[in-house]
């Protein structure tokens, strides 16, 4: 069983002219990480928005094709019942946290769903810990900082114990410190928990070292998924479409050119440094001796 | 003690301040004794990470916070003597979110509302609107609803609404937050063409890879201080000073350092630098 | 920021500690007494009594002093005005025109005054001892329904939000050579819509995304639903609810139905 699928997926917004998603079709497997990147309008966002059902439910429009998440098709369940599959983390830290405690807003799903007290306490202690917000029971979620608020957000995604988390554009209006605390989450909910994330980014470089997949997307279509080092090979392809590519791709691929070669792709900047050393910059030394 | 942009040779000094000092309401001391100087058509960038003072700052600079002691002089008169719509007239604030500005029902009234608020005659108004949608590259927008708008365009329609008051300043509070690469890079642009044509430019910005493109000169803020005042080039050369900061060095500036002993250059900013001073040090050998 | 909104201030006394129900029970029964006692002495006590409670609930001078500064004004107002409008009784102390300054009404006066003042400070001892979410959870628990007591504590919640993007607003207006308080009446109301427009947009667009959350987290998913923390009567609390029981009835009984004039 698939833990996202979308078969022909378009989604065109009620009084809207253009397909924002057009003909998608996606598969996600249980335990994959996979980040969707593209442009503002590109689609990510409405992609998020079908995968727990908020689009059809929620947000009218013209939807055609199916999404169903492991098993389940969302346009025919309620909200509230796929929300128990997949958790999902908007942009905005401010307007998606409403309660007057860090606590109550962790509590919150799993209250809904009428989960035992016990067990909440459990969950919230757990969620918490996992998004390093443990002590902050008592907080007001309007007294922290941008990245602490969309920590708490996923703890209080995670503690209605999804299978699979969805965000959108997490760190968009965080500061570097914030940004750093979310990107070590996401890691975390990969290496340790082996979640099921779908991450929409426009910006593919925190995400890089611990993707799975990349997906590029285009005015509403699919063009490319693959692993990161195939997708983000070609900087001139990301900047056609309109996506900043990672800089040591970008290091690497004019590396390429101007070598005449086509033995550099890294990814992380100490991938960069080891080939450096190795390629570049060693058989100079050895030139020397 | 703070080092200074050496060799610069003195210009006009629109803005000077004088051992600010400004504390909030409840008791936080937010900048703590800034001296600092902004000299006609630099292109200066202000970064910091959040609660570093860089947003008090720039409040302090066109008046809409006035020093708890010291002084900010705009073009030789103190701001705690000056109406914020009389600095207007020379230091102009483009906010970082565009929806706390607009609220007009078409892009050009938004653009208009500055330059009337300020009193200039109509002849001059129209003037100083049709040069702020150029600059801003909104002529095929000006009829549509601002709020219609993507966020991109938003925004360019917020920093045309500010240009039009015809500032010599123009302060822009995280102008590239929410833009995708394509959009950031027409924006970054139209500044950088704003400052060719002589304009100051104050860019707020946690972003440095945005520093590295387009500043010249970099302020850097910590705990309500100024620890850093140079050229752009000094920044990246001292990551201790970023990182003090709560600010990260974008990716190729930490690649050049891890290299550093290899003979590449500490002060690398960009991919084509890094690019051609490993091939020189291959060459070389 | 919020100190306006939000009073409550953490503390362990026995009045942070009590049920938040019975703190609602006791602030509408004390309400109570103030309309039933009519004497000035005896509304004096009450009002010592509620300022002993306060000083109890360790509200500290500062806070108090800030929470009272509009019912004092209110009171002062009251004592200077009702002479003026009730010139009935004698001995008539001062006469101007037609106006009569009579020596009970100048007692009603202050006895009012006083009322008032016991009733808008019982208030704060409410506030000042319990958090929002626990007084939010005290009236769903009193009946209110949840989406109700959910709807309030989101409004509270946001307040100190709202005032905070009020506040960049205007300084964005500023900032374009709005001023506010300039030019007259209807200029006045036209400035305020560059300040009302950006400030409702902002809130829908935030009301949008938090409608999003809210079903994204099961809101409504059963009816069973269930709630971390619980409210829980203790003996103590119902010796609280027990001592403030008698003292409404005593005097009432003796009010209405012993006839003593109290």
């Amino acid at each position: 069983m698939k833990a996202l699928e979308l078969n022909n997926v378009r989604f065109k917004y009620r009084d809207f002219q253009n397909w924002a998603l057009d003909s998608v079709s996606l598969e996600v497997e249980k335990g994959e990480f996979v980040t969707i990147l593209g442009c503002n309008g590109s689609g990510k966002s409405t992609l998020c928005l079908l995968t727990n059902g908020l689009i059809p439910h929620a947000i009218q429009g013209n939807l055609q094709g199916s999404v169903s998440v492991f098993g389940n098709n969302v346009g025919e369940q309620p909200v509230s019942q796929s929300a128990t599959k997949v958790g999902i983390v908007f942009q905005e830290p401010e307007s998606q946290l409403f309660c007057m405690s860090v606590e109550e807003e962790v509590a919150f799903g799993p209250e809904n769903l009428a989960v035992p007290r016990e067990e909440i306490k459990t969950r919230v202690e757990w969620a918490l810990e996992l998004v390093g917000m443990k002590g902050y029971n008592n907080r007001s979620p309007f007294s922290l900082s941008g990245g602490q608020k969309q920590r708490v957000a996923i703890a209080a995604a995670l503690s209605m114990r999804p299978e699979m988390l969805v965000l959108d554009e997490p760190a968009y209006a965080l500061d570097p410190v914030g940004r750093l605390g979310l990107y070590s989450v996401l890691r975390d909910l990969k290496e340790k928990h082996g979640m099921t994330v779908i991450l929409a980014e426009r910006d593919a470089e925190e995400a890089l070292a611990f993707s799975d997949r990349f997906v590029l997307m285009k005015d509403g279509k699919l063009l490319e998924s693959g692993p990161p080092r195939q997708v983000l090979r070609d900087p001139a392809k990301l900047r056609e479409i309109g996506v900043a590519p990672p800089q040591v791709t970008e290091v690497a691929s004019l590396l390429n050119t101007r070598m005449g070669t086509s033995k550099f792709s890294f990814l992380t900047v100490e991938e960069a440094e080891r080939a450096i050393l190795e390629e570049v910059l060693k058989p100079k030394k050895e030139g020397r001796r | 003690m703070i080092p200074s942009a050496h060799g610069i040779p003195r210009e006009e000094k629109i803005i000077s301040t004088r051992n600010l000092k400004f504390t909030y309401e409840g008791g936080v001391q937010a900048l703590q004794g800034l001296n600092l100087d902004i000299r006609s058509g630099d292109y200066v960038a202000i970064v910091g990470g959040n609660g570093s003072g860089k947003t008090t700052l720039a409040k302090a600079l066109n008046g809409l916070l006035k020093p708890t002691s010291g002084t900010v002089m705009v073009n030789g008169m103190p701001t705690s003597e000056l109406k914020v719509a009389e600095i207007a007239k020379v230091v102009g604030y483009a906010f970082q979110n565009p929806d706390h500005q607009l609220f007009c029902s078409s892009v050009e009234d938004e653009v208009r509302f500055g330059p009337l608020n300020l009193g200039y005659p109509e002849q001059e108004v129209r003037q100083k609107v049709e040069r702020a949608i150029e600059a801003m590259n909104l002529g095929q927008l000006r009829a549509l609803a601002p709020l219609s708008l993507r966020l991109g365009e938003r925004r360019r329609v917020s920093i045309a609404s500010v240009i039009a008051m015809d500032p010599q300043v123009l302060i822009l509070d995280e102008p590239t937050t929410g833009l995708d690469a394509g959009e950031s890079l027409e924006l970054m642009n139209s500044l950088k063409r704003l400052n060719a044509e002589g304009k100051t430019i104050i860019l707020i910005t946690h972003d440095m890879k945005v520093v590295a493109e387009h500043a010249r000169r970099v302020i850097v803020m910590a705990n309500g201080r100024m620890i850093l005042d140079s050229d752009s080039r000094g920044v990246f050369s001292d990551l201790a000073i970023l990182g003090e900061s709560n600010l990260e060095p974008p990716p190729v500036v930490r690649l050049a350092h891890r290299l550093a002993k290899h003979g590449i250059p500490h002060d690398v900013m960009s991919v084509e630098e890094l690019v051609f001073q490993l091939l020189r040090s291959r060459g070389g050998g | 920021m919020g100190g306006f909104i939000d009073l409550y201030t953490e503390a362990d006394t026995f009045l942070h500690r009590m049920d938040p129900r019975v703190k609602i029970v006791a602030v509408l029964l004390l309400s109570l007494l103030a309309f039933i006692l009519s004497h000035l002495y005896l509304l004096l006590a009450l009002l010592t009594f509620i300022f002993l409670l306060l000083f109890l609930a360790r509200a500290t001078i500062s806070r108090t002093a800030f929470a009272l500064k509009f019912v004092l004004r209110f009171m002062v107002l009251i004592i200077i005005l009702w002479p003026i409008f009730d010139p009935t009784g004698t001995p008539v102390l001062a006469s101007l025109g037609p106006i009569k300054i009579t020596e009970p009404a100048v007692w009603r006066g202050v006895t009012s005054a006083a009322r008032v003042g016991c009733l808008a400070t019982v208030w704060y001892i409410l506030m000042f001892t319990t958090s929002q979410r626990d007084l939010v959870r005290a009236l769903v628990k009193m009946g209110v329904r949840f989406d109700f007591g959910l709807t309030l504590a989101i409004s509270l919640r946001f307040l100190p939000t709202f005032g905070a993007l009020i506040d960049s607003i205007k300084d964005a207006q500023r900032a374009r050579g709005l001023e506010l308080s300039k030019g007259g009446l209807l200029k006045r109301s036209k400035n305020y819509v560059a300040v009302l427009v950006p400030t409702i947009v902002s809130a829908l667009r935030t009301a949008d995304t938090l409608s999003l959350a809210l079903q994204s987290r099961a809101y409504g998913a059963r009816a069973d639903r269930t709630y971390l923390r619980d409210l829980n009567m203790r003996p103590s609390d119902y010796v609280a609810l027990a001592v403030l029981a008698a003292i409404l009835v005593l005097p009432a009984f003796a009010k209405f139905v012993m006839q003593v004039d109290i």
